[in-house]
């Protein structure tokens, strides 16, 4: 006996946000119950319709439950890993699979304390692997944007890329966001600004940073079959890919460039048809800015250690080559931890993106994480 | 004003050899007794043979810059009176990729450059918590950096 598994095609037929908003006053369960409602009512399902759950943040099961899901037929709670592509790539695998039917993939994300909190005393970030605190925290480090930090000036060591490029890059995103009504930061930024920020790692300044807030988004997985029958025009997952290669000490990467994205991508092409030039919108990690740019390197959607000149030359804007990040990013949307990419994604394969709709979209990459882990999916239109 | 305390080290006997040797005034990492390969952060098995058989050893204490950064926001009271401070990623020169988290010292932001020789130095934080900390070569006839 062999463990019997189908080889289906899965799609993306639903998604959703609860009300994303700094320091919310709303609980996990609440911003679960908002998303889930949300993608729900975007794909014109019943909570009764839903056989399968995955979340980073929550419980899977304590959800569904919740929301008067069907029975489970699969379920999983994802801990530290490549943010909301961990929960969406295990459920295509078990939609694909015919372990479950259809299938919803969460990411309840809730704002973490400020750095003034954490430098007066009493509150500090978690950590993946306490017993290796010791080795970070007698040296002054304890956030994640000191590895962005020296992962930064690593980069620009490495590549064409100054801080001028980041400032662009910041600029870029914000004017997608002018075209967003459900970005937070809505106000015009230029160049200029960014640059005239204090530094909080230099070279990194807080707007290189994703938006702290609270957050709950929702993904709808289904099968090809059932996807035809239901509302929205079906978005397919074309290829996708996981991948490791450190454990989470991202301050001693051997190699702070090329991280797990290169590995990543070359996965992730190795199992498609598609190439590189196929695609009409990126939609890349931006938890700190660099790892858009090492992403868009990684995916061949630029030459190696052009990522800078690239985004300020125009290319990743609306009527550049790949426009990226066309929600304005987390830096602009808030930490959604990756979902708002894959959601974007595919409003754009189903042109509904108004004001920033890239015309003709139909094949759209999304990706998270950097460092040690990572993941990438590539959808398309029908 | 009373300064606040540095972060405390974990109760963790199996780092011991590295806090007894920054304290006696040498960095010492750990390094598989079966194949000679050096394994920093400290792990129970080695990576590149599978030995169980590890511990701490004397290096050099000379080590190349790969990465810095400055921090100017503090995240923990001890850091407040600190920051500015630079964190650095050295490659230690016992291994190729052998990359050590610590503090450059010696030397202000704009005249680091990746790439530079650096050697260990010791500071101490308190009378148990003693860190390495890395300063240019060229700036070692200039005297201790220890408090």
């Amino acid at each position: 006996m062999t463990v019997r598994t189908s080889n289906r095609r899965v799609a993306i037929v639903g998604v959703g946000y609860s009300q994303v908003a700094r320091n919310s006053g709303l609980s996990e369960r609440h911003h679960a119950a908002q998303a889930a409602i949300a993608a729900l009512a975007d794909a014109g399902l019943k909570a009764g319709d839903i056989d399968g759950v995955g979340t980073w943040g929550g419980d899977a099961v304590d959800f569904a439950w919740m929301m008067g899901f069907d029975r489970l037929k699969w379920s999983l709670n994802v801990g530290v890993s490549p943010a909301f592509i961990t929960p969406a790539y295990h459920a295509v695998q078990a939609v694909a699979a015919g372990h479950a039917d259809t299938v919803m993939a969460f990411r309840i994300m809730m704002q973490q304390p400020s750095s003034a909190a954490l430098a007066a005393g009493g509150a500090m970030l978690g950590a993946p692997n306490p017993g290796d605190t010791q080795w970070q925290y007698p040296y002054g480090d304890f956030s994640p944007t000191q590895w962005a930090g020296l992962l930064m000036n690593r980069y620009m060591h490495e590549s064409d890329c100054t801080e001028e490029h980041f400032a662009k890059f910041a600029e870029v995103q914000r004017n997608w966001a002018l075209l967003n009504d459900n970005a937070l930061q809505r106000e015009a930024l230029s160049a200029e600004q960014y640059l005239s920020m204090p530094y909080i790692t230099k070279p990194l300044r807080i707007l290189d940073c994703d938006y702290p807030c609270d957050s709950g988004s929702a993904v709808i997985f289904t099968t090809e079959e059932r996807a035809r029958d239901l509302q929205q025009p079906a978005v397919f997952v074309d290829a996708m890919a996981l991948s490791a290669i450190h454990d989470m000490n991202f301050e001693i990467l051997p190699d702070m460039v090329r991280t797990s994205p290169a590995h990543c991508a070359e996965l992730l092409w190795s199992r498609t048809g598609l190439k590189p030039s196929d695609v009409s919108t990126a939609h890349l990690y931006d938890g700190f800015s660099v790892i858009t740019l090492q992403w868009l390197e990684a995916l061949g959607l630029c030459p190696p250690g052009q990522a800078g000149p690239f985004v300020a030359e125009g290319n990743t804007s609306l009527g550049g080559k790949v426009p990226t990040n066309t929600d304005g990013g987390a830096i602009n949307v808030g930490r959604r931890h990756g979902a708002n990419f894959c959601i974007e994604a595919v409003k754009q394969l189903r042109g509904q993106c108004g004001a920033r709709q890239v015309e003709g979209a139909d094949v759209s990459v999304w990706a998270n994480a950097v460092g040690p882990f990572s993941g990438a999916m590539l959808l398309t239109k029908d | 004003m009373n300064q606040p305390a540095p972060p405390p080290l974990p109760d963790d006997p199996s780092t011991a050899y590295f806090w007894e040797g920054t304290r006696a005034g040498e960095l010492r990492i750990l390094r598989c007794r079966s194949c000679g390969f050096y394994v920093h952060m400290p792990r129970p098995v080695c990576r590149n043979c599978q030995s169980m058989d590890l511990a701490g050893e004397k290096v050099s204490g000379k080590a190349t810059l790969y990465a810095f950064t400055e921090t100017h926001k503090a995240f923990h009271p001890f850091f407040v009176s600190r920051v500015p401070y630079l964190l650095a990623t050295v490659e230690l020169a016992e291994q190729p990729h052998l990359h050590f988290l610590t503090n450059l010292v010696g030397i202000a932001e704009a005249d680091v450059r990746i790439g530079m020789q650096l050697e260990v130095a010791f500071e101490e934080l308190s009378p148990e918590i003693v860190i390495p900390v890395f300063r240019p070569v060229a700036a070692m006839a200039e005297g201790s950096v220890a408090s």
